[in-house]
């Protein structure tokens, strides 16, 4: 009963958060023990790889701090890429494909921006954040075109896109800009990089990730858009009723293909703050994986854009935590994917949670409308 | 010439079986962007079944993979019970559904593959590896000029593949089973008024389409890659789906569209090669099956007839 008021209060959303991720950690620990382990041990290491428990010992140069400001940086991207998908998913889209938009716009920015020396950082930063948002943003509103145009389902059209960026930016890469020890892309010049490196902070060696103040400022607008303006309105219009939008004479097509172009630019974001700031270098022919993440984000933030960064946040300690929890633990760090799986199966149930609770509060009701005699009849 | 059909046709009969699998559930109502992972986890079944009993069976001995094609189906059946829990019981988004499914499967494949090798090896390698799957060539028909290599160098499931679908089309096409479908997809109510039970339709739907899936899964790990590794997630699923769409949710058409991606892989490899390109040079040709995928979408989506129910859970109350 305690539960059933919750999921039909006001703040109904987030108790459904607050249970999918109870549900997960439950689950998780069954598989732990299934294996022999001790979550609770693991659930601590997931933590202090994150630096949010400090661990045993630490190397040289090397802090609590530290894992945490390694932990901001990769939770920076998978925030915006979190809300790209929202962005597109409040109009009734999947953008499937921010994967492929954070590679192509990553890999567009690494060419032009972080393979140019001559460049200085004042330049170069603000460069390549442009450089995301133009490209990806044009690879969202061509989606956006197919969908309209000629009716092709974004979720195809985007994983083929996926793929076909994949492969030419592979092509490219061991082609022109590979570093023959690492076969991964050259790195990019520290002018251009989003993360500020070798940062000294006391005896600490630091990163600073620039690309989380952009992340909380993008979700701040993003969440203003859906909140006081027309077109955030009309986005949530067509999202909800295609076809009654129409009557009322939102544009539709005009809306789809804003949503899907503003989706693809966040996503833009996310992958120069992921391969400019992160990762420093590309992979050929690999896509990252948190193009995917950012889906389980933004349905256990259930599609709000301040609820997604406290989304990410769990989210970012499974999957960052895990290299650490794999060294105590001895667990294959293959289970972080699995728990994100396993959270992702919770969230998408959120609503018939909500409907449970619904029926359960209206069947008290009728309950103790009646005296209890028709209903137990029933 | 010859390698141009033969390739093709292996890469185009296992695509086939997965785009009738998605076209079954969605034929029923039930949106399947899941192919891709009943396909991989179809597979992994099975090339966990064929590593259990290549020692005892003997390794080599053609039986096991039939056994394997066996349990592939299963698990992609039990699998897709996920799936139909998501859609038909909680009434998930299907298309969430879909995607939850997937990312499920790669992570639980890529964890269980480890943790059962390292069970039965000790050693936690990320994949299985499966013998080769024999190959015969019908003597008459191979050395018809032109098409011959249709039946040069066939794996055996080719065969077994093309019988089912054939199959499947009169099951969906000619029985009342397959009418009832069809309709649970396009009106439900009615199907409910007429003394049907559409919610168990659609359970039906949904595991063979997982079952069928994962026959596709297993027969591209037993003929394309040789084993069962993560690379077994290459978006078949997708590329079957959008195959699928490109049949306008038929059969027949459906083939037709299966048949010209195989062809355009293979083709674009034989291109590559007989062009003589360095091997970086492959990637772009890889990326053919894609785009012609997106090519032929824009000129044939637009006139497209989509079961109208697909992707709403079937309320009994609605009209």
């Amino acid at each position: 009963m305690f539960l059933s008021r919750r999921l039909t209060g006001k703040y109904a959303s987030l108790w459904v958060s607050l249970l999918a991720i109870l549900m997960t950690l439950a689950a998780a620990s069954i598989l732990l023990l299934a294996m022999g382990k001790n979550p609770l041990i693991a659930f601590r290491s997931f933590l202090q790889g994150c630096g949010m428990i400090p661990k045993e010992n630490y190397g040289g140069g090397s802090g609590m701090l530290t894992d945490l400001l390694d932990f901001l940086n990769y939770l920076a991207p998978l925030i915006l890429a979190s809300l790209a998908f929202i962005a597109a998913f409040k109009a009734g889209l999947f953008n499937i494909g921010i994967a492929g938009q954070m590679l192509l716009s990553g890999f567009t920015a690494t060419v032009l921006v972080g393979y140019n020396k001559g460049l200085s950082a004042v330049v170069a930063k603000p460069l390549v954040l442009l450089i995301g948002l133009l490209v990806g943003g044009m690879t969202g509103a061509l989606i956006g075109w197919l969908k309209y145009r000629f009716n092709i389902h974004e979720v195809v059209s985007t994983i083929m896109l996926n793929y076909i960026i994949s492969y030419l930016t592979g092509f490219f890469i061991n082609n022109n800009y590979v570093d023959m020890m690492t076969r991964n892309s050259k790195v990019c010049s520290p002018d251009s990089r989003l993360t500020l490196t070798n940062i000294m902070i006391g005896d600490l060696k630091c990163k600073i990730p620039l690309g989380l103040i952009i992340a909380i400022l993008i979700a701040l607008l993003v969440s203003f858009l859906f909140r006081k303006t027309v077109l955030g309105f009309e986005i949530k219009a067509v999202g909800q009723n295609r076809r009654c939008s129409e009557y009322t004479g939102i544009r539709v097509n005009r809306t789809i293909l804003l949503s899907m172009g503003l989706s693809g630019a966040i996503a833009g974001l996310a992958g120069v703050a992921y391969y400019l700031g992160y990762t420093n270098t590309i992979i050929p022919k690999t896509l990252p994986g948190m193009g995917y993440d950012s889906i389980s984000v933004a349905l256990l933030g259930s599609g709000a854009p301040i609820g997604s960064i406290f989304a990410a946040i769990v989210v970012s300690v499974f999957q960052q935590g895990a290299n650490y929890m794999s060294s105590t633990v001895g667990v294959a760090k293959e289970i972080a994917s699995l728990i994100t799986g396993i959270l992702l199966l919770f969230a998408s149930c959120g609503n018939y949670m909500k409907y449970k609770a619904a029926r359960k509060m209206q069947l008290a009701a009728d309950l103790r409308r009646t005296g209890g005699k028709e209903a137990k009849a029933l | 010439m010859n390698k141009v059909f033969t390739d093709g046709l292996s890469f185009a009969l296992p695509l086939l079986i997965i785009a009738v699998g998605a076209l079954y559930s969605e034929k029923s109502g039930v949106t399947n962007l899941a192919a891709e992972g009943f396909q991989g986890v179809g597979a992994f079944f099975g090339a966990l079944a064929a590593t259990l009993l290549g020692p005892v069976m003997g390794n080599g001995n053609q039986a096991i993979i039939y056994i394997a094609i066996l349990c592939a189906a299963i698990g992609g059946a039990l699998f897709s019970l996920i799936h139909g829990l998501l859609c038909i019981r909680f009434r998930a988004n299907q298309v969430i559904s879909g995607v939850v499914i997937n990312i499920l499967a790669v992570a639980l494949t890529a964890f269980f593959t480890s943790a059962a090798n390292s069970a039965i090896s000790g050693n936690a390698s990320n994949k299985f590896v499966l013998d080769v799957s024999t190959r015969f060539t019908i003597p008459l028909l191979s050395s018809i000029p032109w098409i011959g290599g249709i039946f040069t160098d066939m794996y055996p499931f080719e065969i077994m593949i093309a019988v089912l679908v054939v199959f499947l089309w009169y099951l969906l096409n000619r029985t009342r089973f397959g009418m009832r479908l069809r309709a649970c997809g396009e009106n439900p109510q009615a199907v409910d008024a007429a003394g049907a039970n559409v919610n168990r339709i659609r359970w039906v739907a949904v595991m063979i389409s997982g079952a069928l899936c994962g026959i596709g899964g297993i027969c591209f790990a037993y003929s394309m890659i040789g084993n069962f590794s993560p690379s077994i997630y290459q978006g078949f699923g997708y590329l079957a789906i959008a195959a699928m769409i490109f049949g306008n949710w038929k059969i027949g058409p459906t083939t037709l569209a299966c048949l010209i991606f195989g062809l355009a892989k293979s083709g674009g490899l034989q291109l590559c090669i007989a062009a003589k390109l360095p091997s970086n040079y492959m990637d772009l040709f890889l990326m053919l099956p894609y785009i012609l995928t997106l090519l032929l979408l824009v000129f044939f989506s637009k006139k497209n007839h989509p079961p109208k129910a697909a992707g709403e859970p079937f309320d009994k109350s609605k009209r």
